[in-house]
């Protein structure tokens, strides 16, 4: 069977941009990508574009992925907008990857765009809570925030969660960002200011949530045959996973734990015939905090339920035995939802080749990593592991 | 902002309204609100309809602030303050979410006795969308 | 003739009050006389909300089933819309059969007898008939308008029948006329307005509620003293003790269903709630003269004999009891009067 390589790898800034649209933006982490491959590359040899975006505020829910790239001097390409919600991204790297791996195309390009700023504090409002279930979840009063505290408070009552736990992960992760000059927010927070951030979503406080951000990222994905051609270094995509689940929580056969994770993990470990104590480090969708807890358990990193003290043991931190979400994860260097998951690759790439840019945050010696990527509140999931 | 038109609030009434579930035939699971295939056996897709009695109990919950309300529900949170959010087990079988009324937030917790009853859901278009809450039992 | 009446009631106070003193303090007094603290719907409820969960309970009292309601009636001054079928909302939530003849009683604060006369009738015209009355009101005015402090929130309903009876109708009579200027609602507004000529609005009142009453008492050839309980519309908690004493009802017979001292005017519940409380208080064997007024004006009389100690699961303290006070600025908001 073909194999799969990831050869060049770009992200544009992350953050509230009024001066750029999604083009701009696109454009941003596109040139960034180009530069990036060692060896160089002719635009003219992509083939396909797989562009992950949920809706960009509703301006061009039509024909966004031609918009984006065309601007970019790509004219002739077989390109789609990807959409599963915060997971887009995610799937245009599977679907650039299954692209590959049909023959049809041997170098594709998979990104991820969105613009969340432009748009009155309701609208946005309104754009993050349409990729749930509408009818019964969004008419009982919540956006995502009560969704996942819904899942938090179970989470709590059935394992003894403990709210400092989920206020770790917070720490962490500003801490990691605050060495990531591309995240949205490059500072730290003190233990005290995360536990005591305005209540969102009661057991969520604001500093449990991610934000809302612009932002782009984009990967050169070609057939492993020919990576060399384009780098010494390329990063193979071992095995990646998608899977569905019920849209909304009270249909779920458990409220404390992510089946599209277990089940596009299960499928991305098969592929690879890896499984999680390979997994030396890891980009997880950590949109609320509880959502990194589920995912060390979901993920098979800890057992069902030791999520809270998976984290408070250390192991995830930036000198732990498995750090978690070096870049900062979506919490500090910003979820720009379709490019969230082409930006943890973006990462990934980076960590596996040594090429992180502040030494810091650079993981030492990793081979093996796992990126994460939840649609909703976990609707869909996408699983990657990449390997050097 | 149309978010929910009239006609998709509409071909939901029989839930809002008055709990109708769908138990499969074959495996004999509740299905509320209803699915095309039994959401447990995901094998049949016969239902006959069954009245729910609309009394369960909180198996988690929140309180939402105002940063955490959608557009629709802003208003109700700047009137009334943190509005509770449950799901709840329904003693037929069935999680279901929706909101609790009639109690202080403080009070809410997980086992708590629940029963629906009809209330305002949320105002869209100038047409008041009822449907049903949960109020302590 | 075939004895028909009160089958089952069940009534709703919302859980939210708020003292004369948070008006006193927002507006330097409070109008509504005799009235210490009143209720108030929550955000989320309105008429028609209120009017499902009694007209729920007034069956669980019975017991009986939704689907043999053959007719079912609403009422309340308090309608979310000024145009659409109301009473469908209540059937479809109760699970009423669509096939029940259903009415919506909304122009006066004598809506809430308006609709029990239309169950009666359809009762005595139709042996098998079970009709439901729901009665939900939440009266809405200007926050400027003194006419506003009295208005309260509450809901009743009675299931009638010839079955099973907690009380027996024993007569009616109803009196109209024409006035106007007191409480009234003009096109094109849902706010009540009331011109505030006191002793014109109040001769209205007197007049017709004391016409009502003495014409019932004389067609049944009763005294007041034959009864142990006398409902009589409440706007506040003054007009109804100065009714009865005109029709020289004492305070006691009074007692037992002067629901305005803590809920305030309950509109085109006020009645109805009230007719409740005292069922409430009442023994088989007591009489029960009821008089409603509706602006405009009108009103109805109507005597009943109790005749089991049979009571509703959910009395009328038990839920005045259950409350959560408000400051005005609360009050503003979940009343909707900030723009």
């Amino acid at each position: 069977m073909k194999k799969v390589a990831i050869v060049g790898a770009g992200q544009s800034r992350y953050g509230d941009f009024p001066d750029k649209g999604i083009k701009e933006l696109f454009f941003e982490a596109y040139k960034d990508m180009i530069s990036s491959v060692d060896n160089g590359i002719d635009p003219k040899s992509i083939e396909s574009a797989y562009i992950g975006n949920l809706g960009s505020g509703g301006f061009q829910l039509g024909n966004m992925s031609a918009l984006v790239t065309e601007y970019c001097g790509l004219t002739h390409l077989n390109t789609m907008r990807i959409e599963n919600a915060c997971a887009s991204g995610g799937y245009a790297i599977i679907a650039a990857a299954m692209d590959v791996l049909s023959g049809a195309h041997e170098v594709v390009l998979a990104g991820g765009v969105e613009k969340m700023t432009d748009v009155s504090g309701m609208k946005q409002k309104y754009w993050l809570g349409v990729s749930g279930d509408t009818e019964y979840e969004r008419l009982a009063g919540t956006t995502f925030a009560g969704l996942y505290a819904l899942m938090a408070q179970r989470h709590m009552h059935e394992f003894g969660t403990k709210r400092e736990q989920l206020s770790m992960v917070a720490v962490k992760n500003h801490k990691n960002g605050a060495q990531n000059p591309k995240a949205q927010f490059q500072r730290e927070i003190t233990m005290e200011q995360a536990l005591k951030g305005p209540i969102v979503a009661h057991p969520l406080n604001l500093f449990d949530c991610c934000s809302t951000t612009d932002g782009a990222s984009a990967l050169i994905i070609c057939d492993a045959d020919m990576a060399k051609k384009y780098t010494d270094t390329p990063v193979y995509v071992a095995g990646f996973g998608g899977a569905s689940d019920f849209l909304a929580i009270h249909d779920r056969v458990s409220t404390v734990a992510l089946e599209g994770t277990k089940r596009a993990a299960a499928a991305a470990y098969k592929m690879s015939g890896l499984s999680p104590k390979d997994i030396q480090t890891a980009e997880v969708h950590d949109c609320f905090t509880i959502a990194e807890l589920l995912a060390y358990e979901d993920l098979g990193f800890c057992e069902k339920g030791k999520g809270g003290q998976y984290m408070e043991e250390g192991h995830t931190k930036l000198d732990g035995d498995r750090p978690v979400n070096a870049s900062g994860g979506l919490k500090s260097k910003g979820h720009p939802i379709g490019s969230t998951g082409t930006g943890m690759a973006y990462e990934m790439f980076n960590q596996l080749r040594g090429t992180i840019q502040k030494p810091a945050r650079q993981v030492k010696g990793a081979e093996v990593g796992l990126i994460h990527n939840v649609g909703g509140s976990g609707g869909t999931v996408a699983v990657s592991i990449l390997r050097r | 902002m149309a978010h929910v038109s009239v006609p998709m609030y509409w071909r939901t009434i029989p839930q809002r309204y008055k709990l109708i579930g769908y138990k499969c035939k074959k495996c004999g699971a509740v299905n509320f609100p209803p699915k095309g295939v039994c959401k447990q056996c995901q094998s049949s897709s016969e239902f006959e309809e069954t009245h729910l009695s609309g009394r369960g109990k909180v198996h988690t919950f929140v309180l939402i602030s105002a940063g955490g309300a959608p557009p629709e529900f802003a208003e109700q949170e700047k009137a009334g303050g943190q509005y509770p959010v449950a799901i709840v087990e329904l003693e037929e079988g069935p999680k279901v979410i929706g909101q609790i009324a009639d109690i202080d937030p403080k009070e809410v917790k997980i086992g708590m006795p629940v029963r629906t009853e009809l209330r305002k859901i949320y105002t869209e278009e100038e047409v008041i969308r009822y449907g049903f809450k949960f109020v302590p039992a | 003739m075939m004895a028909v009446g009160i089958s089952g009631y069940g009534i709703y106070i919302p859980r939210f009050r708020i003292k004369r003193e948070e008006y006193a303090k927002a507006w330097g007094s409070f109008s509504a006389a005799g009235v210490t603290e009143k209720s108030v719907f929550g955000f989320d409820e309105d008429a028609l909300t209120a009017a499902a969960k009694v007209t729920r309970r007034a069956l669980e009292s019975v017991p009986m089933e939704a689907d043999m309601v053959t007719r079912f009636a609403l009422a309340t001054t308090s309608a979310p819309y000024l145009e659409k079928l109301l009473s469908g909302t209540v059937l479809v939530s109760v699970g009423i059969p669509n096939s029940a003849f259903t009415s919506d009683h909304t122009s006066s604060t004598r809506a809430g007898t308006e609709a029990m006369l239309a169950a009666f009738e359809h009762v005595m015209a139709t042996q098998s008939g079970k009709a439901v009355v729901a009665a939900a009101d939440a009266p809405k005015a200007s926050m400027w308008d003194a006419v506003e402090h009295a208005f309260g929130a509450g809901a009743a309903a009675f299931v009638i029948s010839s079955d099973n009876l907690i009380a027996e109708l024993e007569g009616h009579f109803s009196y109209a006329s024409e006035h106007f200027g007191e409480r009234f609602k003009p096109k094109d507004d849902p706010l009540v307005r009331d011109l505030n000529v006191k002793k014109f609005a109040e001769g209205s009142v007197v007049r017709n509620t004391t016409s009502a009453g003495s014409a019932l008492l004389k067609k049944l050839g009763r005294k007041p003293e034959d009864y142990q309980h006398v409902v009589i519309q409440q706007p506040d908690a003054r007009v109804p003790v100065t009714v009865a004493s005109r029709l020289k009802f004492t305070d006691a017979q009074l007692a037992s269903s002067l629901v305005s001292k803590t809920l305030g005017d309950l509109g085109a519940a006020s009645v109805p709630v009230a007719l409740a409380s005292a069922l409430d208080a009442a023994k088989a064997g007591d009489r029960i003269m009821v008089i409603s007024y509706g602006s405009g004006a009108g009103s109805d009389a109507l005597s009943f004999k109790v005749v089991t100690d049979k009571k509703a699961t959910v009395r009328v303290q038990a839920d005045t009891e259950r409350r959560e006070y408000i400051d005005y600025v609360k009050y503003l908001k979940i009343k909707g009067a900030i723009q």
